[in-house]
């Protein structure tokens, strides 16, 4: 018996529990990345059964095969390429029939099939009875039942796996019939396209030119039938042309239409396979989900509901990360002394020790230390929220307000991410599936405000501000909400005048949060990989700050590198009551906001190393006038995003024209509300 | 000599032993199950029909009503009660069914066939006779499981009650009321025709301009027509925006079917996905707090759409009834 490797395609639609079904075969051992060309997320993983390697491949969840999104192409092409031996179809119990829209579409693809009929406890706790057995008997592959948060059915999963895969089991997969018109079209072309030497799919190419399927449509355009990876010869570009023609005449001469009729069918299959196999053992009671929504949507307690949230999920994560964070410094702040002891030990020169010591180590750990506390937990109280099912409602309450701004409910989840971490905040814009929406959601990302400036922003503000410190901070919240919004506003007004907003999104049910799913996700998925990359680019940029501050070495403080950067940028930031010293301390916080007030300390010439001093905020509280140090926040909590954010929308957009927009947007904004504010202050007799 | 009770004497009768002479077994059968559904029709008022409101509504004499009558009963879809006759359980299915065919039929003459609206209620009347129950089912499948025929009624699902007219009678609307036309009798044919051809027919919207001892005057578009009110009387209406409207105009709590998702491309395909098929049933769940979008069951699954996009889709409303 062949001893190789199976690789299983999972496939389902978005919140049947995939990835926990993923997860849990998996393990720790999966490698997470990209499909190759596209912002999709691919996940890849392995074990052993029996001595033998399954490699699972996560696809995409989709509610189709239509190829009408990135999702649905990448899940259709991983399937017709023949790398999977068998696809596993998760499907959700308790609303099958929507479910087997997909499967059955899958069945049309091919016969290595495993249907993993999840959920099933909750199927079972709305006194729904399944009949797996007649399921099978209908669908012509295997079903198996499972609750793959409680690891029930996965033994059996993997089993049927190994037994399509091997051809121990033999199936027979469902034909959907799709009425005598729709059929005769079907034999039509098919006649036509084996004419051209193409039999293998050919009564699924044939459906989907009724389709109009828009990949398959186009291949025949272009002449190139390469993406259905057929074997056959695909003929010349002429006959795939005319066959392209016939259809349209088929698809036009047809009453009703052809491609509702089609959809139609498959789901009149759907509704007849799950008639047969589901009954009811208990009448309907209301479901929590429902008892729950009637508050959570209500027409007034929603807002308070919406707002409590968010306020307490922002609290939390500033109060909780306090003990942590100081934690971390010391911990950091003892590792730097024990190395700098080594390396004087060891006659290191002043600048290998200065530079990996003061630049590297301290510079890297202060910024670990202060981003990652808040950041596991703001990701885990996200997580947690989205998780229960909590997140849509809020998308669904707030769409209306996003509408007036040209966006979309899940504009309001991506900017609730952002204001945890920008970075990841980009990263969730996979959200939204339309593309206009989704651009201008990264774009206007850096304006809200991540935990990073928040809080180095807070330290500022209670130091000026003192008692009026909440109000002030409320203030900056309202801004960088605000300037978002207005930003939103007129990215869709000025760059996409015609194209239209859209929103239609699934309410899951609410369910009991997963732990284990959402722990994982916040500490490795989220928070290590930002860190990761944060380290990355703040590792090196910490150190040249240092080199910045220690050349030419042994002058005094204005002959330095930063002395020079200080003084040829003080022009610049004059009409918004900004100085040389502040504008080069912007200038390091880019790796990490979170970094500012040492850079201060050293562009004021305090200091030649990122070293947390409090000596700093002791000198800036003389220095700064109220007037000058509101300026000053103003323009740092909106000025330019991260480096990091900046490689996350280069990534997430893979366009130029973007990337600088992102910059360009919160930069123009910053610079006319400083200036609005410093000149008006100026106006009223600030100083 | 009498056929089921007609006098062969009478012009009808002679029509109808023509007929008969060709094909004697089916010609009996259409007589007896005319009779049948305009008997399920009238028993909705009374418990029993006597033979005098039978013959009057089809038209005949008495003496044919009762000829009909008698072969009800001899069939066993009928019985003899005190004051009349009364239709047994077999006879209501039957009549249930009949009633279903027939409705399928002028809808599907309409849609697929395209066929005038004046003309579908005989050729339905026509083939409902040679229609087995698995046509039907297999018609009904393939119009999409529709939710009303083309002149306003309601198709009842295999099995079940027919339900009453929906909506009420013009005459006895108030003046100033804006209507659609859901239902136009059919029968008489000539009335009928006349009523089609002023515009008076399903899904057109009216306004009750004025009434005056006898007439109705109604406005249709621009123009003012004079209807007696016999007429007015064969015309039931419903409050605009009951039929078939854009999902997004139905109120919360409200059940309908899908007849048709617009437009086409991706949004379209999206729709479908989601399971809003024609045929399809779709409940409103709640509008989100600022009134939009709205939360929507279908097959199981709660889905959020905008009023916009919801827009597209076009829903005959199912009343529960």
């Amino acid at each position: 018996m062949d001893r190789g490797t199976i690789t299983v395609g999972i496939a389902g639609n978005p919140n049947v529990g995939k990835s926990v079904v993923f997860n849990a075969l998996t393990g720790s051992r999966q490698h997470v990345g990209n499909w190759p060309g596209k912002t999709v997320e691919r996940a890849e993983g392995g074990f052993y059964h029996q001595g033998r390697e399954i490699r699972l491949v996560d696809l995409p969840g989709t509610y189709s095969l239509a190829a009408q999104s990135p999702e649905e192409v990448i899940a259709r092409d991983y399937i017709i390429s023949g790398e999977p031996d068998v696809v596993v179809d998760i499907v959700d119990a308790t609303c099958l029939e929507r479910n087997l829209n997909l499967a059955l579409q899958i069945l049309e693809l091919t016969d290595r099939v495993v249907i993993a009929l999840n959920i099933m406890d909750e199927a079972r706790r709305e006194g729904w009875e399944i009949d797996t057995e007649g399921l099978e008997a209908d669908l012509g592959v295997p079903v198996v039942p499972t609750v793959a948060t409680e690891g029930e059915g996965l033994p059996e999963l993997v089993e049927a796996i190994a037994e399509v895969a091997t051809g121990q089991r033999e199936t027979r997969p469902a034909e959907v019939d799709y009425g005598l018109t729709v059929e005769g079209h079907i034999q039509n072309l098919q006649d036509d396209l084996s004419r051209l030497g193409i039999e293998e799919r050919g009564r699924w190419v044939a459906l989907k030119l009724l389709e109009d399927d828009p990949e398959i449509v186009e291949a025949f355009k272009q002449g190139d039938l390469t993406v259905l990876e057929l074997d056959a010869p695909s003929g010349s570009p002429e006959a795939l042309r005319a066959i392209l023609n016939r259809t349209v005449r088929l698809r036009e001469g047809t009453q009703p239409d052809a491609k509702v009729e089609i959809v139609r069918r498959r789901y009149e299959l759907a509704h007849d396979v799950v008639h047969r196999a589901m009954h009811r053992v208990r009448p309907v009671e209301e479901s929590l989900t429902e008892r729950i929504d009637r508050i959570v949507t209500h027409r007034v307690w929603s807002w308070p509901i919406t707002l409590a949230m968010l306020v307490v999920v922002l609290w939390i994560t500033i109060q909780g990360a306090n003990i942590p964070s100081s934690m971390l410094d010391t911990a950091f702040s003892w590792l730097a002394g024990r190395i700098r002891d080594l390396l004087i030990n060891l006659h290191a020169p002043w600048w290998v020790v200065g530079s990996l010591v003061d630049g590297l180590i301290v510079g890297t750990g202060t910024v670990i230390a202060v981003m990652l506390p808040p950041m596991i937990i703001f990701f885990t109280a996200f997580n947690l929220l989205e998780d229960i099912g909590f997140l849509p409602r809020v998308a669904f309450n707030l769409d209306r307000l996003m509408r007036a701004v040209g966006s979309q409910g899940k504009l309001t989840l991506v900017a609730m991410m952002n204001f945890g971490c920008n970075v990841t905040g980009v990263f969730a814009c996979r959200i939204i599936e339309n593309a206009k929406d989704r651009i201008v959601a990264i774009v206007t990302s850096p304006l809200i405000l991540c935990n990073g400036r928040f809080g180095a922003g807070l330290a500022l503000i209670i130091l000026f501000f003192g008692d009026r410190a909440l109000s002030v901070t409320l203030i900056y919240l309202a801004v960088s909400v605000g300037t978002m919004l207005l930003a939103t506003w007129l990215l869709n007004r000025v760059l996409f005048r015609e194209e239209p907003s859209g929103f239609v999104m699934e309410l899951p049910p609410y369910r009991k949060p997963k732990w284990g799913q959402v722990i994982w996700r916040s500490l490795l998925d989220q928070a290590g990989r930002t860190i990761y990359r944060a380290v990355m680019i703040a590792a090196p940029a910490t150190l040249l700050i240092w080199v910045l501050g220690n050349i030419p070495s042994g002058v005094p403080f204005e002959q330095t590198a930063i002395g020079w950067l200080v003084h040829s940028l003080a022009p610049l930031g004059r009409p918004f009551g900004l100085t040389g010293e502040m504008l080069t301390a912007l200038i390091f916080t880019l790796p990490a906001k979170e970094i500012v007030v040492p850079s201060l300390a050293m562009t004021y010439g305090l200091q030649t190393t990122l070293v947390e001093s409090r000596a700093v905020l002791d000198y800036l509280a003389q220095t700064w006038t109220p007037l000058v140090a509101f300026s000053f926040l103003t323009f740092f909590m909106l000025y330019l995003p991260c480096l990091v954010t900046v490689w996350a929308t280069w990534k997430e957009t893979r366009s130029l024209k973007w990337t600088l927009m992102s910059l360009l947007v919160p930069l123009v904004t910053a610079s006319v509300i400083t200036f609005l504010v410093y000149q008006g202050g100026r106006l009223v007799g600030m100083s | 000599m009498k056929i089921f009770g007609v006098s062969l004497a009478n012009p009808l009768a002679r029509a109808l032993r023509r007929r008969v002479k060709r094909a004697p077994q089916q010609d009996r059968l259409v007589g007896m199950e005319d009779a049948l559904k305009e008997l399920y029709e009238l028993q909705r008022g009374e418990a029993t029909v006597r033979v005098e409101e039978l013959a009057r509504t089809m038209g005949v004499s008495d003496e044919i009503a009762e000829g009909l009558m008698e072969v009800l009963v001899a069939s066993g879809w009928a019985e003899d009660v005190s004051g009349g006759i009364r239709l047994t359980k077999r006879g209501q299915e039957r009549a249930q069914e009949l009633i279903r065919i027939h409705r399928l039929w002028e809808r599907y003459l309409v849609e697929q066939e395209g066929m005038p609206l004046e003309e579908v209620h005989a050729e339905a009347h026509r083939r409902e006779r040679e229609t087995t129950p698995d046509e039907a089912a297999k018609l009904d499948v393939e119009l999409g499981h529709p939710a009303w025929d083309p002149h306003g009624d309601i198709i009842p699902e295999a099995g079940r009650r027919v339900p009453p007219p929906a909506g009420s009678p013009l005459a006895a609307c108030t003046p100033g009321d804006r209507l659609r036309i859901l239902h136009v009798e059919d029968e008489p044919p000539a009335l009928f025709a006349q009523l089609v051809a002023m515009g008076l027919k399903p899904d057109v919207e009216v306004q009750v301009f004025e009434r005056r001892p006898g007439r109705l005057n109604v406005k249709v578009d621009d123009g003012l027509i004079s209807l007696a009110t016999e007429a007015a009387e064969r015309i039931h209406a419903v409050p605009v925006s009951v039929l078939p409207v854009p999902l997004s105009e139905l109120p919360v709590g409200g059940r309908a079917r899908v007849a048709e998702v617009k437009g086409g491309g991706r949004h379209q395909r999206r729709m479908l996905d989601m399971g809003l098929v024609p045929g399809a049933e779709v409940t409103v769940m709640r509008k989100a707090s600022l009134g939009d979008p709205v939360e929507y069951r279908i097959k199981g699954t709660a889905i959020a759409m905008r009023s916009t996009d919801a827009d597209s889709v076009m829903v005959e409303e199912v009343r529960n009834g």
